[in-house]
């Protein structure tokens, strides 16, 4: 029966073109990301809490990612933890998507507006980035908030600076210069010639400032900002499970960084084929 | 872009990779024995490398057995005072002078006889320097001749004999500013070397005064502790001191061993109602629900301490009802029946807390029974207990959120917000430091809710200025309850003690420590050295 279904499947596939099946691919690993959203939003608080019973138990039927030193599943942390990563991301790739926008439509108004806008991007690029993050998060009093906020904060500069390069070139355009000449006026040009252009940018610039927004997050509550070490963070996670290494609880770092890795590539792999699609030059391919 | 990813990547499938060798590593190997009459130890990790040296003057050796140095008085493995360099004591019928004999048969490491001079001369230059030990009660020491020292005191004060167990006696004719980084003592171990950073070296003293210790040369090494397991598996290290996370690891050849402690950890539960004072650096003072005696009184008797130790702590501590519990100074009657939840709501709902909105969590006109609870970021142990007592209170209709905190924002939060804090001190000054209201003082941690009783105020007051410890005993005791008032759970209950913790050690099977004095905050292991020697098979 299930090898009928599977021959199926692979039927099915074979019929699809490739534009059906990188869609396919992107419609199952957004389905996979949401599925881990949903499920840490819903998850049971009392499967998060202490059992000092089943403390250090390996990876069973019961427990799939193993129990920590408090006997709390680990399935069900690095499923919070991951439904944090993923908001943060989130929040993140919409602030950076927005900051970018409109920063690079200024940057499209004149000569004053571009220099500031390049002088803010470099200056937010001269500090290291994780820096930034911990600086951010700490100012506004920690917790939380203060990391989603810092690593939301911080992730546009590369962004902007895509979408600025993007305005340039299409500002070399003869229809720009012909609409300048017609007495249009900079924001009529920006809004009505510059801004379709650049929709497919925004696009894929935001997917792929998703997984940065994930990795920073993990490193930052890694180093013990933000949360308190009891939370399920998948940074914290991680650098608790560091101190059982040597007593031989592979699982506590093991399955959480797997199930990160695997949350990381799947945006990886839908911005990648996006790109695919929306891009004309490949979409042909 | 996706170069940038690969990085970060590139940790996690390293961090994997580690984990899934880690687990391949963990069978024990056999060590490489030394001589033996060597011993490594990886301990002091709690109070760690001294910064300024083995200087008893600013505080090496206080609370700990100095080796190098000897003091005028131990305690024993039940707290009770016993004579080292002393012979004997009396103290003035009104408690002012102190005049202590010691033994004239003791030298200093450079041949150099001890004599009560040297006493002297160091309490007056520790009670001069700005050290770790607090000697303002103390007007001078003389020596009236070479074996008699006599200390004159500003007011009396019980706990000064705890000095005179703190303080190692340095030697006059070489006492330097730079002592701390080759100190000569009269203890049973010379000082050899130091490599700042990496470990301290002493060996036996062969003209010491007492037993001669087993071990002729004792390396102190300072590690980590999950670095200290490592090398004790690879058999560097004979004795180290490990986290409680490695408490059931199995090493071949090794036994790991569960000392108690006078270490009790307990919640503060401040007191005072929030009025909106600000404390001067503008936090708030006092907390509304915790002000209200019926939750402090519910929680103390709701939570199952017995389950505390078992879970949280695995089994290695006691439970602990006042925070000195194990000391000559508890009073016996203040302690009660735990675990019990029924009473702990009916306290609750005889003081009007009712679950109103039906959320599980009690509320009392419009204020819900809910506070923070902070623990500091960097300690295991106080977050296991934090976050097992919130999921008990929860059960009594109490929402408590816990919260990983460092130590300089629980510095400034303490006066308005639970925290959980680790006390073990011999001296029962810590008693008074603690619970009177004149002792409040964030900045050395002391009294920190600014708990104010004047009843417990004038017992603690006169069990200090006792003349020696046997009479202050009994008002030490009176302080946590006279039958009236107190500061344990029967009076104002302003502290939920927990449990006191063990210190864990793994070290090589044929050590035998023998008995263990009694064992302070941050562990005093070499207490006892002179009984340690390896049993020959």
């Amino acid at each position: 029966m299930s090898t009928s279904v599977a021959l199926n499947g692979k039927g099915m596939l074979r019929g699809l073109n490739l534009r059906q099946r990188t869609i396919l691919l992107i419609s199952l690993m957004s389905l996979l990301l949401m599925t881990v959203l949903a499920s840490s939003l819903y998850i049971d608080s009392s499967s998060l809490s202490t059992n000092f019973d089943s403390r250090n138990l390996a990876p069973s039927l019961e427990h799939p990612f193993g129990t920590d030193w408090m006997g709390r599943d680990m399935f069900a942390r690095t499923l919070t933890g991951l439904g944090l990563s993923i908001m943060v991301g989130a929040f993140a790739s919409a602030i950076s998507t927005f900051v970018s926008v409109v920063l690079g439509l200024l940057s499209s108004m004149g000569r004053a507006a571009d220099s500031f806008v390049s002088w803010l991007v470099d200056l937010f690029l001269s500090i290291p980035h994780l820096l930034l993050i911990i600086l951010i998060s700490i100012g506004l009093g920690g917790g939380a908030t203060g990391v989603i906020i810092g690593v939301g904060l911080t992730h546009w500069t590369s962004l902007t600076r895509v979408v600025r390069a993007e305005i340039k070139q299409i500002n070399t355009q003869d229809y720009i210069h012909i609409s300048r000449n017609f007495g249009k006026s900079n924001w009529w040009i920006a809004r009505k010639h510059i801004l379709p252009h650049l929709v497919p940018q925004f696009l894929l610039g935001m997917i792929l400032v998703f997984p940065h927004a994930i990795l920073h997050e993990a490193s930052v509550t890694f180093l013990g900002f933000g949360l308190s070490p009891h939370e399920p963070a998948i940074g914290i996670i991680l650098s608790e499970s560091m101190r059982y290494l040597a007593a031989g609880y592979w699982w506590l770092a093991f399955f959480p960084g797997m199930s990160l890795l695997i949350v990381v590539l799947a945006v990886d792999v839908i911005g990648e084929n996006l790109g695919k699609i929306m891009d004309p030059r490949k979409a042909h391919e | 872009m996706k170069k940038q990813l690969s990085f970060p990547l590139l940790i996690i499938l390293l961090l994997g990779l580690v984990a899934v060798s880690g687990c391949a590593d963990s069978a024990g190997k056999t060590g490489v024995h030394m001589a033996s009459d060597e011993l490594v130890a990886a301990v002091g990790t709690h109070g760690g490398e001294p910064e300024s040296g083995f200087d008893p003057i600013t505080g090496w050796g206080y609370n700990h057995e100095p080796l190098v140095q000897s003091t005028l008085f131990k305690r024993d493995s039940n707290a009770a005072v016993v004579n080292d360099l002393a012979t004997d004591h009396t103290i003035s019928e009104d408690g002012l002078v102190w005049t202590v004999n010691i033994r004239d048969d003791v030298k200093f490491h450079d041949g150099v006889a001890l004599t009560a001079g040297d006493v002297a001369f160091t309490f007056n230059k520790a009670a001069m320097s700005a050290g770790r030990v607090d000697l303002t009660m103390l007007e001078k020491a003389t020596a009236i001749d070479d074996d008699t020292v006599e200390f004159i005191l500003r007011n009396p004060q019980s706990t000064f004999i705890n000095k005179l167990i703190g303080v190692g006696i340095v030697p006059e004719h070489a006492y330097t500013s730079s002592y701390g980084q080759n100190p000569v003592g009269s203890g049973p171990y010379m000082f050899k070397q130091w490599n700042k950073g990496q470990q301290v070296i002493f060996e036996a003293n062969p003209d010491y005064y007492g037993q001669q210790p087993y071990f002729k040369k004792l390396t102190i090494v300072y590690m980590e502790g999950d670095t200290a397991f490592a090398a004790v598996k690879a058999g560097q290290v004979d004795l180290a001191e490990i986290p409680h996370t490695y408490a059931n690891q199995v090493v071949n050849g090794r036994k790991i061993v569960s000392l108690e402690t006078i270490e009790a950890c307990g919640i503060t539960l401040p007191t005072e109602p929030n009025t909106g004072e600000k404390t001067a650096d503008g936090y708030p003072v006092g907390n509304t629900v915790t002000s209200d005696i019926a939750i402090r009184k519910a929680l103390n008797i709701g939570i199952d301490r017995q389950s505390l130790v078992k879970g949280p702590l695995n089994g290695h501590g006691a439970v602990e009802f006042t925070g000195v519990d194990k000391l000559p100074w508890v009073n016996k009657e203040a302690i009660f029946e735990d675990g019990n939840i029924e009473e702990a709501r009916r306290i609750l709902q005889d003081a009007g807390w009712v679950d109103t909105d039906g959320d599980g969590i009690l509320e009392k006109n419009g204020v819900k029974a809910e506070f923070t609870l902070l623990y500091a970021s960097s300690a295991q142990d106080r977050q296991a207990l934090a976050v097992a007592v919130s999921e008990q209170a929860k059960k009594m209709g109490i929402n408590i959120k816990v919260e990983g905190a460092s130590w300089d924002k629980i510095q400034n939060m303490a006066i308005s917000t639970p925290v959980v804090f680790k006390y073990g001190d011999i001296d029962p000054t810590d008693v008074y430091l603690r619970y009177h209201s004149e002792s409040y003082d964030p900045s050395n941690w002391n009294n920190m809710i600014r708990y104010s009783n004047p009843v417990v105020d004038a017992h603690l007051k006169t069990a200090i200025t006792s003349p020696d410890e046997e009479t202050a005993i009994e008002y030490w005791q009176l302080a946590a309850w006279d039958g009236e008032t107190g500061y344990s759970e029967k009076g104002d209950a302003p502290w939920l003690w927990m449990a006191s913790i063990n210190y864990l050690y793994i070290m090589d099977e044929d050590l035998d420590i023998g008995t263990p004095v009694i064992q302070p905050h941050g562990g005093n292991i070499f207490g006892n050295i002179l009984e340690w020697k390896r049993i020959e098979n």
